[in-house]
């Protein structure tokens, strides 16, 4: 084949057949991140141009203002927004994956709800416990809602995934009543931050965000190559997929608590950013078609694409009033919804 | 025989209305008797027949508890009818106007309202709400019936949670620009009840006779759609008219709600449930039950909702979602 380049090492024992196309997508997504990421450290209120921006990033000469801007404020944020994004990307795809359901996004079934009521619950009733044990607290609310809901939906003879997305939005709206409850009767300093954080905004980012978000993405990195083997087996159905050696009970199981712990670091990170493990797929699904592998990579890349353009949008298109990204992220997303909804084919099998 | 047969069943009928009828009497005497000041039943009722402005206890009944009372009356009414009518028109178990996107509708116009003229638009509420809600639900409701497969329970309520999730976005982004407006609106975007709002009521008064009318006028009609459009047509049915007054029904009712008392959700799907289960699927009995049963229980849950953790009081609406949203999961795993 002319259109795909073939990696052999070790001896013929690893071989990976790389489609051309995909590989240029991939660049050129990676490529489109750097230049949203210079354009949004030079965009704000403290304006630098494009050399003044790359001089500060090689060389960070001490003492100037354009230093103390770029490197505390508008680096980290840029950085976590295109790990979020990542993050919701690989969840989403994961989810949909598993599900073998087009329109499973992680704020859909539950999952950033659940992480949502969990941080709010920190920020509200327990401001001193440290900022750190955020994505655990988060880790521990999504992965509750989320096996609250396989448990209610799951039935013997089939895993039906309207059952699963009814159940999602009924157990949502349950938990959402809970964290609203808290936001309304918690002291109003601390709802105000909680109602920012559940905005999905990533301006209070800061590089300890970075951090956190960072060492847990490479732990989950790992994890995830190696489940992407299975999870190409149960994109074909629990049939094929038993045939092709895969525990599919174990394997669900894992691979949900795997999509649950991405999105839920996302979360505590910067606020449930609503559709970005929505689209993402379905953008990379129209881009090209590849192995499990290198589509995960490029969602990954899309979903980083697409949080970073949504913040330096919400930043600089009604600047000085900021818009968070997640109000971006939901306004945009919602359309795509919808027209997702209204291309579904007829059986009811989303 | 016929004749002893019809007796028995107005007889039937005549009690079970009653029942519903005490139990209103009763949770509203209930209602006004509790609170931060527990107030004795036998002083209520006194209050009504023979008022006395010396009497602090019926200063208080007069002023603060009987205005809470009728709203939670009134918005537990309009909910569980615009529940009932929607769940026979669109034939589907699962609608409710909060699932189907009309309290956000309602609730994005009156918050946007609000942001553009502040509390001078308190006299326009019933109306921003109303438009805010035909919007949302003429949009829900072009996509569900597009999307491949028609207005099935999945499409209807995907579209509605859609474009529930589209108008959070901009509410929540609008309150983020306007603290003032999160400070007051806060607790009124969570549906609660106040006595302070009662002077909307006036202004909702044309709303709801209006509603109320073109509701007795459709119900007997709602249950040949609930048959099917196919039946309806066959029983000399005109479906389109009949929808379209329906919507308008449904579209006033709720907008009187939310501006009452801010969205609040489930109701309209749990109380047309409970009802069907003991008048049968005649829409011309559950109609009406439906407002009897959903008064009651908007009665009921206010008065839960005061008590609970007294001497704070929770968001009504936040009580009916957490009651009703069980409910929902349930009905999906019973009936899908």
């Amino acid at each position: 084949m002319n259109n795909s380049l073939t990696i052999r090492a070790f001896n013929e024992r690893f071989a990976v057949l790389l489609p051309v196309r995909a590989i240029w997508v991939l660049l050129a997504l990676v490529a489109a991140i750097a230049i949203v990421v210079i354009w949004s450290l030079m965009t704000g209120s403290y304006p630098l141009t494009v050399t003044q921006v790359i001089e500060i990033l090689r060389n960070a000469p001490d003492g100037k203002t354009g230093t103390t801007i770029v490197w505390e404020f508008r680096f980290p944020r840029a950085v976590v927004s295109v790990m979020v994004g990542a993050l919701l990307a690989l969840s989403g795809a994961t989810l949909q994956n598993v599900t073998r359901n087009p329109l499973a996004d992680p704020s859909l079934v539950g999952v950033s709800q659940g992480a949502s009521f969990a941080v709010v619950f920190l920020t509200i009733l327990m401001p001193e416990v440290g900022y750190y044990y955020r994505p655990l607290y988060a880790f521990g609310g999504a992965l509750a809602v989320a096996a609250l809901i396989q448990w209610i939906s799951v039935r013997k003879t089939d895993g039906a995934t309207m059952r699963f997305i009814l159940t999602g939005v009924g157990v949502a709206a349950f938990i959402s009543a809970g964290t609203s409850a808290m936001l309304t009767y918690g002291d109003i300093d601390r709802a105000m931050t909680a109602l920012a954080w559940l905005a999905g905004s990533v301006h209070t980012s800061n590089w300890s965000d970075v951090w956190i978000t960072s060492v847990c993405f490479a732990l989950l990195l790992p994890v995830l190559l190696w489940a992407s083997r299975p999870m190409a087996a149960m994109r074909m159905g629990p049939d094929a997929a038993t045939g092709l050696g895969v525990n599919v009970k174990w394997g669900r199981i894992g691979l949900i608590t795997l999509s649950v712990a991405l999105a839920a670091i996302a979360v505590s990170a910067v606020g449930p950013l609503g559709f970005v493990g929505l689209i993402a797929p379905h953008v990379t699904r129209r881009l090209v078609h590849a192995g499990v592998g290198l589509h995960l990579a490029i969602t990954a890349a899309v979903g980083g694409l697409l949080v970073a353009s949504a913040d330096l949008i919400g930043r600089a298109a009604f600047a000085p009033v900021q818009i968070p990204a997640g109000i971006i992220t939901a306004v945009v997303g919602v359309p795509i919804f919808i027209w997702l909804i209204l291309r579904q084919n007829e059986k009811g099998e989303l | 025989m016929a004749t002893a047969n019809t007796n028995l069943r107005l007889a039937g009928e005549s009690s079970r209305a009653l029942m519903c009828i005490g139990a209103i009497i009763f949770f509203f005497a209930l209602h006004i008797s509790v609170g931060a000041k527990h107030i004795p039943l036998a002083n209520v009722f006194d209050a009504f027949l023979s008022y006395d402005a010396k009497v602090f206890d019926h200063i208080v009944i007069w002023d603060l508890r009987l205005p809470r009372a009728i709203i939670a009356l009134v918005v537990g009414a309009c909910l569980a009818v615009s529940g009932a009518l929607m769940q026979g028109v669109t034939r589907n178990a699962l609608a409710d106007p909060g699932l189907l996107g009309l309290l956000s509708g309602a609730s994005f116009a009156v918050v946007i309202g609000y942001y553009f003229f502040g509390s001078t638009v308190m006299p326009f509420l019933p109306m921003l709400a109303s438009a805010g809600a035909l919007v949302a639900a003429c949009l829900v409701w072009w996509i569900a019936t597009a999307a491949p497969g028609g207005a099935r329970p999945l499409t209807l309520i995907l579209s509605g949670a859609a474009v529930t999730a589209f108008l959070a976005a901009i509410i929540s982004g609008v309150q983020l620009l306007d603290q003032d407006n999160f400070q007051n609106l806060r607790v009124w975007l969570t549906g609660s009840i106040s006595g302070s709002r009662f002077e909307v009521l006036y202004w909702c008064t044309p709303w709801l006779i209006g509603s109320s009318a073109i509701t007795l006028y459709v119900a007997r009609q709602v249950t040949s759609l609930a048959m099917g459009d196919e039946v309806a047509v066959g029983l000399g049915v005109n479906v389109a008219k009949i929808k379209m007054l329906v919507l308008l029904a449904v579209v006033g009712l709720t907008s009187c709600a939310v501006a009452l008392a801010g969205p609040m959700g489930f109701i309209g799907l749990v109380i047309p449930h409970v009802v069907r289960l003991f008048v049968g699927t005649d829409y011309a009995r559950v109609v009406p039950y439906s407002a009897l049963v959903g008064a009651a229980y908007l009665l009921l849950v206010d008065i839960v909702a005061r008590m609970a953790l007294a001497p704070v009081e929770i968001s009504t609406g936040l009580v009916t979602s957490l009651l009703g949203a069980p409910f929902f999961v349930w009905l999906v795993k019973a009936k899908l």
